[in-house]
C-alpha cells in the first residue's frame, strides 16, 4: 500500500459540517473517516457532571452523515472521546445512537466499544504504587481525591484503535482517546511512521482549523506515503498553506518541538512544512520516540457544588467609579446574612464586565474607568437552594446599596430578563490530571465487539 | 537608516491564546514572512522574563517561551492563574489572554 487517505469530517462532532465540502472529499476516495468527539476544553462539567456539550440530535445529525458514508464505502469509521468528555455514560449514549441509526438505515456491521473510564479501586492500588505524576493540580493525590471524582478517564493512545481494527471492526466508537490517534490508527496497522501518522492525526482532528480561511466545520484530507504526509481541505474554497498547517502544529500544545502523548513523544524540532500544490501541504520529518514506560494521561473530575448565577448591568457613573469598593461591602453583607453558613459552604464572586472580568489577575490595564459594566454574580454553594439564597442576597443588597453621593434611589442594577436568579446545576474541578504508568497499552481500554444489525 | 520601535501587532500575523489541557495557557506569535520572523527572533526581546512583567506572573509560571523555525512562530505557555472551569475562573477556553502580549515593541531598522 503506497498510501493512506484519512478524512475529517468535522473538528468536533456535533459541530455540524459542510455536507457538500464533505461529499466532495469523499471523491478523494478515503480508506477511513475519523471523528473527534470530545475535549477538556469546554470545561469540567461535562466530565464531573456527564452533560453533553451539544444537544443529542446534533450527535445523531452528524453520526448519521458519517455512518452513511462510511457503510456505503465498505471503510473504517472511527469516533473518538464519546461524547465530549469520553465516561462510560457519553459512550453507552454514543453506542445506542449508532445502533438506531444502523437500523434506521439498514446498515450491519461490526462495531468496537472501548471504555475508557477507570475503576476507582483499580485507580487508588495504582496510586499505592507511586505510578502517578501531576500535571497540573498541586498537591499530592489522595485516595480520597479519587473517591471525591464522579468520573476518571484515561486518554487512550494509538493501540487500542489498532487492536479494535485488526479485530475486523467496521466501526470504533471509543471513549477518551488522544485525539491525533483516532486517524493515526489505521497507518499505524499498516506499517506507516508513527510520527507522521499522529502529526497527521494531530492536523486532521480540528479538520478545517488548519485550512485557510479557518473553518472547523469543513472536512480535510490526509494522505500518508512513505516519508510524509500531505493535508487538503474538502473544500475547493479553501486552501491549506505551510503557516496555517505548522500552525495547527502549534494549537493547543504547551511545547511547539516535543509533543508528549501515550507511550511516547512526537518531536517535530524538524518538521518540514512545504506548499505541495495550490490547496495542499506536504509535511516530513516529525520524528516518534518511545518512552521506556508506557504512559497513559488521566483526567478526572469532581462536583464541588451548585452554581446560581445573576446577569445585571450599571449605567451609573458615580457607582461605576466606586464599584470595588460597593461590591466588598456587599459581600460583607452577605457574609452577616450567611453568618451560619461555615467557611467553604458557599463561593460568591463578581464577574465586572467592562473592567477586568476577562483577564482578572492577568489584566495589565487597571485604572480604566467603564462607561457601563455587566456585573455577573456567580455563587457556587453546598446546594442549589443555598446558592439561590445567596446569589438574590447579593443581588438585592447591590441593587438597592447606598454609596458616597448616589442620586438614584430606585434601584442601582439593570436586569435584562426576568427571572433574575438563574440555577445553573453542579458546578464542578478537574481533580485529576496525573500521568499514569501501565504495562500493557490496553490495559485500561477494555474492548467489547458488537455485531450490529 | 532609522531605527524605530515597531509594534508586534505591525509584524506578526496571528497573536492569540488557548488552554493547553485545563491547567496551561500557551500563547502563539506566528509570523507569514521569514525575513520578519528572523529579525523578530535575533532582537532577542520576547523572553520569559518580559512575559513574566507583562502579565505580572513570577519567572517561574511561564513554562515555555521558544522560537519554532517550522512554523515561523514563538510559542510561550504559562501556567493558568485556576484550572479551567475552577472557582475564580473567567475564561474557559483561555482564548482572551493574548492582549497583553500586543505591546511588544521590536528595535527595527528598516
Amino acid at each position: 500500500m503506497d498510501e493512506i487517505v484519512g478524512l475529517a469530517p468535522s473538528g468536533s462532532l456535533g459541530s455540524g459540517y459542510n455536507v457538500d465540502a464533505f461529499n466532495r472529499a469523499l471523491t478523494a476516495n478515503p480508506d477511513f473517516i475519523g471523528q473527534d468527539a470530545g475535549s477538556t476544553d469546554m470545561g469540567p462539567t461535562h466530565l464531573g457532571d456527564g452533560v453533553l456539550f451539544f444537544p443529542e440530535s446534533s450527535y445523531r445529525h452528524d453520526l448519521s452523515l458519517m455512518l452513511n458514508a462510511a457503510r456505503e464505502r465498505e471503510i473504517p469509521l472511527l469516533v473518538g472521546s464519546c461524547i465530549t468528555a469520553g465516561t462510560r455514560g457519553q459512550l453507552d449514549l454514543a453506542v445506542t445512537m449508532v445502533k438506531e441509526l444502523a437500523k434506521e438505515s439498514g446498515h450491519s456491521f461490526k462495531m468496537a466499544v472501548i471504555d475508557a473510564e477507570l475503576d476507582k479501586e483499580y485507580l487508588k492500588n495504582r496510586l499505592a504504587d507511586g505510578a502517578f505524576q501531576s500535571l497540573g493540580p498541586e498537591g499530592e493525590l489522595t485516595p480520597a481525591d479519587i473517591d471525591r471524582s464522579s468520573h476518571i478517564v484515561a486518554q487512550m493512545g494509538v493501540e487500542p484503535f489498532v487492536r479494535a481494527l485488526e479485530a475486523g471492526a467496521d466501526v470504533v466508537i471509543a471513549g477518551r482517546a488522544c485525539d491525533d490517534v483516532i486517524f493515526a490508527a489505521l497507518p499505524v496497522m499498516k506499517g506507516f511512521d508513527k510520527g507522521l501518522s499522529l502529526h497527521m492525526g494531530k492536523i486532521l482532528e480540528c479538520a478545517g482549523l488548519s485550512a485557510s480561511p479557518i473553518d472547523l466545520q469543513e472536512p480535510l484530507i490526509g494522505r500518508i506515503r512513505d516519508d510524509h504526509f500531505v493535508v487538503e481541505p474538502g473544500n475547493g474554497d479553501l486552501r491549506c498553506t505551510t503557516v496555517s498547517v505548522a500552525s495547527h502544529s502549534l494549537y493547543e500544545r504547551t511545547d511547539p518541538c516535543i509533543q508528549p502523548g501515550p507511550g511516547g513523544v512526537n518531536d517535530l524540532s524538524v518538521s518540514v512544512f512545504e506548499q505541495f500544490d495550490e490547496r495542499s501541504v506536504k509535511v516530513s520529518g516529525s520524528r516518534f520516540v518511545p518512552d521506556s514506560v508506557y504512559k497513559v494521561k488521566l483526567e478526572g473530575a469532581e462536583i464541588i457544588g451548585y452554581r446560581a448565577i445573576v446577569m445585571s448591568g450599571i449605567r451609573d457613573s458615580i457607582m461605576i467609579s466606586q464599584i470595588d469598593d460597593i461590591l466588598e461591602e456587599a459581600r460583607e453583607r452577605v457574609r452577616q446574612r450567611f453568618n451560619t453558613a461555615d467557611e467553604g459552604d458557599y463561593h460568591l464572586d463578581f464577574h465586572v464586565y467592562g473592567k477586568n472580568a476577562v483577564m482578572r489577575s492577568l489584566e495589565p490595564e487597571t485604572d480604566h474607568v467603564p462607561l457601563e459594566i455587566g456585573l455577573l454574580i456567580d455563587v457556587v454553594a453546598k446546594t442549589q437552594d443555598m446558592a439561590n439564597a445567596v446569589a438574590m442576597h447579593a443581588r438585592g443588597t447591590l441593587g438597592h446599596t447606598s454609596y458616597p453621593g448616589i442620586i438614584t434611589t430606585a434601584g442601582n442594577l439593570a436586569f435584562p430578563f426576568s427571572p433574575f436568579n438563574v440555577p445553573v446545576g453542579p458546578a464542578c474541578r478537574f481533580s485529576l490530571y496525573h500521568l499514569m504508568a501501565i504495562d500493557d497499552p490496553c490495559e485500561c481500554f477494555p474492548m467489547e465487539m458488537i455485531t450490529v444489525g | 537608516m532609522g531605527s524605530r520601535l515597531a509594534k508586534i501587532t505591525e509584524l506578526a500575523k496571528v497573536i492569540r491564546s488557548k488552554n493547553a489541557g485545563p491547567f496551561e495557557i500557551t500563547f502563539d506569535i506566528m509570523f507569514d514572512d521569514a525575513g520578519i520572523y528572523e529579525k523578530v527572533k535575533n532582537s532577542g526581546v520576547i523572553t520569559s522574563k518580559l512575559i513574566a512583567g507583562l502579565y505580572n506572573i513570577s519567572h517561574n509560571e511561564v513554562l515555555v517561551c521558544r522560537p519554532y523555525d517550522p512554523a515561523q512562530a514563538f510559542k510561550i505557555t504559562i501556567r493558568r492563574p485556576t484550572g479551567s472551569g475552577d472557582l475564580m475562573e473567567s475564561d474557559v477556553y483561555g482564548c482572551q489572554q493574548h492582549v497583553p502580549l500586543t505591546s511588544i515593541e521590536i528595535p527595527w531598522q528598516e
